[in-house]
């Protein structure tokens, strides 16, 4: 068989994206259509670069999910005689398998294609589920301490400021290291770390609704069961259905990253939180007399929803970046992933020879960040113009 | 304990016996030199019983002068006795010089002792130490300090002397034997071994053998550079480098043999060879310490031909036979069955080296046995994991982070893999991967080579050794192991060799997927400086044109 | 003020000591001290020889003895040997100092910084050279972004919206969008390779005399520093640290052209060069400032990684090597300097926000 031209590989790897791009023509669509009543959301699609932004974001998003159905090979598996080669070589004995490497072989003859889109899962997995709980845990830990002051703020100030001065790179180096991974630390960190969303949902409801005790029961109820049925697989590795699970391996990784984020996040909530409290219908709220608890979670917290967003997208970014670091130093994610920041790393070596099994991942890791800032910033945009 | 002296140009019989072996085909020439020279036969000699003149040294004349820089780890110094990496001794080697030392071409020639002989059953080594060699504060070198220097390889209180493994036939109780040493005069001794120990003078050209001065107290060998070598330390700074001058004040006893370069700059840079290309072209090292895969090319094409060694050194694939799922042959077995080590070698470590066996014992070896090839059939495999009902067992595959031995591990697991059975692969940093090397119940171990077949199943394979990782323990395997150490002849040994092999893949201890070549990247104008394949640096023999 | 830097002091003196505790505390796990015994002794050691070797050398004490020990408010730990020669941690420290006096204590509070295992020197006298080296590359870094940013930032700020602007904003995304490892890479392959990018050309038209035009490799800028050595290290932590800095000059300058009095200048016919230069520039800069102080030990990740991609020996690269070969003390000693770094510049920047914002005063 011929070797193909670059013309056909690229037609090739869009009919194996067929899946992502009706996805993406259903979402666009749709949301084009009802546009006005989408709220924020919808008047992203008013900014070109917020738009441009969200569909680099959403084209990786649903790579990551059809992941299964566009891979042309197993990530893993490897072929002999196809070490390094070009892309669009063809199989030496396909019998059955897809005829090419569309993008090339890496150095131990694993298909550059299949490995970057299963990277987007891999990538898509950690990234913004540990911005999540890390925003989960600085908003909850952010809210009290601005809104209480005092004794409370100064503490947990301290405490967030004391991760903040660690070098991340040293707090990596100690927390992801091996022999780490075997002790406690990791699973102490992370039933502590995982237990803060369960509590800030449950306050959040019960905030909310403690005047309906047949709801509040049904809802914080609700949340308390599944919280703790992921928490048990999640932190401990013990959920008795077997769901919930996750290798201590990349449970270390989340952990760490959670853990020098958070602060950060921490102190933006707090400093929002500060500057909100002093308005006016938080001071009418106060003479309502409702709680605390009420005013943090239901009139300030959604009052700053525009910043937390658009931190939230720079903070996936930068999270992905984060992993690759790790990726670099050998760290973290189990050997042979195709996550993007470890695969860069194997083929930066051999970058001068082939430069494909390295340029392939990079522009993706770098594709993605930029999508996410320029979502960011065109969230930015469109929420100052309230 | 029979003795007999004989006289130093008398060759022992057990030499020419070899000989004939080597004309018949039945012995390698390479190994005809390592024994023939071990028994004392010099290596002209040795040539000479095969009717060959000792190659010449060098084609060209050597150039006196000029500096030279080359990439090479420089860790932190530690006594020489324990030693642990090849670098510790390359960066001592100008200074601390060797009893004998063992060359390219197989054969063990004289350094600071100038002969040695054993008598018929290898019990009794007489050495001839070197006349007229002296340290470079002045004293002279006598039998009482090799004397004193084999008296610290045997000392195992020290945590780490891996020396004191090596003369084990010397030695009692972690210490040496009382009366194992006889110093007859200033420039000769005995030594009387409490078994037949062919091995013992090859032993003497390892790394950690280096000799010291009496007055050295076991720190560190470069702030106390007393030695016999005509060159001295400069400066030496881990992780970054070390410097080299030849030293003015002393008189080499090889004078005119070596030391043709002023200085010699070692620069550390790190584990990652592309670091080191770029260095290479910027002009700042002109030799590498040792190139492997894909970059062996690269540095050809940056104008840095490579020097190439076919060694018997490798990677062990084992599994732990006292860790569960390996206490079964079958899954072993199994496991065997579903790798290539064709495709291993191919993928894993660029096709550079020779497909091994599953047995560690090399066709570089005397005593190699030729067996029928092994058979693979992934779908075998698959079918004996299920029969054990491991069918959805996740095996887990651990290796160093070094990039060909973890490259190697994935083209193993993937092998595996790709036959339905599930494996993870773990890859742990070099410093913690030591932690538990003995314990992990499926991991690679990178072997160096060793000259002779039934040293490394010694070292490895035997119950109960120290390094025996793969928790290997067969009677049938020892005995046949005990036997075959004590036959001199290679072809007696080889059927022998034959059932201990046969062994090593019935029960499948490991995959062992090849031999590996070992290379280094030279600039054309430098000479000498050919790989070794025990990775010695002789800066002393190399110069430049 | 001074109570104000008092209190500022204060916390950083805590910070360090909590942050030494949980590097104390992670350094000397089982684990990690086995680790640390094999690096010491021989990797194949026997766990016994482990066992006797940590005895020996004093680890095998309670983990909170040995944190006092080495903060100097414990006496170090001595042993006498069958020989009746007695050694132990102070005794180490005065001869590698090569002191007569053997202190009782030897610790941070007599101005031990203990040894470094890995580098087999004074940990002092290593964070003090490779700071030096760390020190020329992060103002080479300075001297390069911050003009950058700031040009990239002002003139995309002038007129918002414009083309400048939008061109200007996605290269400065972008920029932050690349990480070391991937810009590092590609200028190595780019312009200090000799057989892709652009070196193979410019040698074949005979520009330049060497077979690259960069050096790839940083480590001959430790004797001296040349533009050609030094240029891609430095080029690659400023590309990615500029982005930041040069949006937050943009948000910012944005922000001052609309104000009231820009508008008024306008009006009375000021050019627009003058408004810039003399009216909007000093008040747009002041968030910038900030930023980059704040953003001098977020770049140290950069550091890391840029050392030891060019295996310049800095501080981001003996970081990197003891926390890989488990440097106790070095590691510890890395850690207060980067606590004072990281504090020092929080406490320059809130100064110079005062000092430069004359509406804001501290209480």
């Amino acid at each position: 068989m011929e070797e193909l031209g670059w013309l056909a590989i690229f037609g090739r790897m869009a009919v194996q994206f067929l899946p992502v791009w009706v996805a993406m023509a259903l979402v666009f669509g749709l949301s084009i259509t009802w546009r006005r009543r989408l709220g924020l959301y919808g008047k992203l699609f008013d900014s070109t670069i917020g738009m441009i932004g969200f569909g680099i974001v959403i084209f990786w998003l649903f790579t990551a999910v059809f992941a299964d159905l566009i891979i042309t090979h197993d990530p893993l598996a490897q072929v002999s005689q196809m070490r390094n080669v070009v892309p669009g070589t063809p199989l030496p004995n396909p019998d059955g398998r897809y005829e090419y490497y569309l993008l090339g072989g890496d150095s131990i003859a694993r298909d550059v294609f299949s490995r970057m889109v299963m990277g987007a899962r891999e990538v898509l997995r950690i990234a913004p589920f540990a911005a999540m709980i890390s925003f989960m845990i600085g908003i909850a830990l952010g809210l009290p301490a601005g809104y209480f002051g005092g004794r409370l703020d100064t503490g947990l100030t301290f405490v967030a400021n004391l991760v903040l001065a660690f070098p991340v790179i040293l707090l990596f180096f100690l927390l992801v290291a091996p022999e780490i991974q075997f002790t406690l630390i990791p699973t102490v960190m992370a039933g502590v770390l995982f237990l803060v969303p369960i509590l800030f949902l449950m306050v959040l409801l019960n905030a909310r609704f403690f005047t309906q005790p047949g709801k509040r029961n049904l809802y914080v109820g609700g949340v308390l069961v599944f919280g703790l049925w992921a928490y048990s697989g999640l932190a401990f590795n013990a959920d008795p259905l077997g769901f919930w699970g996750i290798s201590p391996n990349i449970l270390n990784v989340f952990v760490a990253v959670v853990f020098v984020n958070a602060p950060t996040v921490f102190r933006i909530v707090r400093g929002i939180t500060l500057d909100i409290k002093t308005r006016d219908y938080v001071a009418a709220a106060q003479t309502r007399g409702e709680g605390p608890w009420y005013i943090m979670m239901w009139e300030i917290l959604p009052n700053a929803r525009g910043p937390l967003i658009v931190d939230f997208c720079l903070r996936i970014g930068y999270t992905t970046i984060l992993l690759g670091t790790l990726g670099f130093f050998g760290l973290g994610v189990s050997p042979e992933s195709p996550d993007w920041g470890s695969t860069i790393n194997d083929g930066r070596r051999l970058l001068t020879v082939y430069p494909h099994p390295a340029l392939v991942p990079a522009f993706s890791l770098m594709s993605l960040v930029l999508g996410l800032n320029l979502l960011a910033d065109g969230l930015r945009e469109e929420s100052l113009k309230d | 304990m029979t003795h007999k002296k004989r006289k130093a140009t008398e060759l022992h019989p057990a030499a020419q016996l070899y000989a004939r072996e080597c004309h018949e085909g039945k012995l390698s020439r390479r190994e005809f030199l390592t024994r023939a020279t071990a028994l004392g036969v010099t290596a002209p000699a040795a040539y000479g019983l095969l009717g060959l003149a000792a190659p010449a040294a060098r084609a060209d004349t050597p150039q006196m002068g000029g500096s030279l820089r080359m990439q090479m780890d420089i860790k932190a110094q530690r006594d020489p006795r324990t030693w642990d990496w090849s670098e510790l001794a390359n960066v001592c080697r100008g200074w601390l010089e060797y009893l004998v030392s063992y060359e390219r071409d197989g054969s063990i020639q004289p350094v600071l002792l100038e002969s040695w002989e054993a008598n018929e059953d290898a019990t009794v080594f007489t050495l001839n130490v070197r006349p007229g060699v002296t340290w470079n504060n002045g004293d002279p070198f006598t039998s009482a300090d090799v004397a004193h220097n084999i008296e610290r390889w045997c000392d195992a209180s020290v945590e780490g002397n891996s020396m004191a493994g090596r003369m084990s036939s010397i030695s009692e109780d972690g210490a040496l034997r009382e009366g194992a040493i006889e110093i007859v005069d200033d420039l000769t001794l005995r030594l009387h071994l409490a078994n037949p120990d062919i091995a013992i003078i090859a032993n003497m050209s390892d790394y950690p053998a280096a000799v010291v001065h009496p007055s050295f107290t076991g720190d560190d060998p470069v702030a106390n550079p007393i030695g016999t070598g005509p060159y001295r330390p400069v400066s030496h700074d881990t992780g970054i480098g070390a410097v080299i001058e030849r030293n003015p004040d002393h008189t080499w006893w090889n004078e005119g043999n070596g030391a043709w370069l002023d200085r010699i700059e070692f620069v550390d840079l790190g584990t990652d060879p592309s670091a080191w290309v770029a260095a290479a072209e910027g002009g700042e090292i002109e030799l590498t310490y040792q190139t492997t895969g894909d970059f062996v090319d690269i540095f050809a094409a940056i104008g840095m031909p490579e020097s190439e060694a076919i060694t018997a050194a490798t990677l062990a694939v084992r599994f732990n036979q006292e860790q569960e799922p390996y206490t079964n042959r079958n899954v072993r077995r199994a496991l065997q069955m579903a790798v290539d080590n064709a495709v291993v070698l191919e993928l894993g470590y660029d096709g550079r080296g020779t497909e091994a066996e599953n047995h560690h014992v090399c066709p570089l070896h005397p005593e190699y046995a030729e067996l029928p090839p092994l058979t693979v059939d992934p779908a075998a495999a698959r079918e004996m994991i299920e029969a054990e009902g491991l069918g959805d067992h996740e095996f887990e595959l651990i290796s160093i982070d070094d990039n060909w031995q973890a490259a190697t591990c994935d083209t193993v697991a993937a092998q595996i893999r790709a036959a339905g059975i599930n494996i993870r692969r773990t890859i742990l940093p070099g410093a913690t991967f030591w932690n538990d090397w003995l314990n992990y119940p499926f991991s690679s171990t990178e072997w160096n080579m060793r000259p002779l077949g039934v040293q490394v199943l010694n070292l490895a394979y035997r119950s109960g050794e120290a390094w025996n990782e793969a928790g290997f323990a067969n009677e049938e395997f020892d005995r046949l192991l005990d036997q075959a150490n004590g036959i001199a002849d290679a072809d007696e040994r080889r059927e022998v060799m034959a059932q201990l092999q046969q062994i090593m893949q019935d029960e499948g201890v490991l995959i062992q997927p090849y031999w590996r070549s070992l290379y280094r990247n030279l600039r054309p104008n430098v000479h000498g400086a050919e790989m070794h394949p025990t990775f010695e640096v002789r800066y002393h023999h190399y110069w430049k044109s | 003020m001074l109570l104000f830097l008092l209190r500022r002091i204060g916390v950083m003196l805590l910070t360090a000591l909590c942050l030494t505790f949980v590097v104390f505390y992670l350094t000397n796990l089982p684990a990690k001290l086995e680790t640390l015994a094999k690096t010491q002794a021989g990797s194949r050691i026997s766990d016994a020889e482990v066992a006797s070797w940590l005895e020996r050398n004093g680890y095998a004490r309670p983990m909170v003895v040995r944190y006092g020990e080495w903060l100097g408010v414990v006496p170090g730990w001595t042993r006498a040997d069958a020989e009746g020669t007695v050694t132990g941690r102070c005794y180490r420290l005065a001869a590698v100092e090569g002191e007569a006096y053997v202190p009782e204590r030897c610790g941070l509070l007599q101005g031990y910084w203990g040894n470094s295992t890995r580098f087999r020197a004074p940990v002092s006298d290593v964070i003090t050279a490779r700071l030096g080296a760390t020190g020329m590359l992060m103002a080479w870094v300075l001297i390069v972004m911050v003009p950058m940013a700031l040009v990239v930032g002002v003139m995309a700020g002038m007129r918002e919206g414009s083309r400048t602007d939008r061109s200007l904003s996605t290269f400065a995304i972008a920029s932050t969008a690349t990480p070391e490892y991937v810009s590092g890479v590609f200028l190595i392959a780019l312009l200090a390779s000799s057989t892709v990018g652009l070196s193979p050309l410019l040698s074949s038209w005979g520009w330049i005399d060497g077979p690259v035009l960069f050096q790839g490799n940083a480590r001959s800028a430790m004797e001296q520093i040349t533009f050609w050595n030094f240029a891609l290290p430095v080029m690659t932590i400023a590309l990615y640290g500029m982005g930041y800095i040069a949006r937050i000059t943009r948000a910012s300058m944005t922000e001052v052209m609309t104000q009231q009095y820009i508008r008024t200048a306008r009006l009375k016919g000021v050019s627009f060069t003058n408004i810039v230069l003399r009216h909007a520039l000093r008040n747009a800069l002041i968030a910038p400032f900030t930023v980059i102080m704040l953003q001098i030990p977020w770049l140290l990740n950069g550091v890391v990684v840029v050392e030891v991609l060019f295996s310049y020996p800095g501080f981001g690269w003996t970081l990197f090597e003891a926390a890989v070969n488990n440097d106790i003390e070095l590691l510890l000693a890395a850690s207060v300097v980067a606590v004072v770094v990281v504090l020092l510049t929080q406490l320059i920047s809130d100064v110079g926000y005062v000092w430069l914002n004359p509406r804001i005063r501290i209480s």
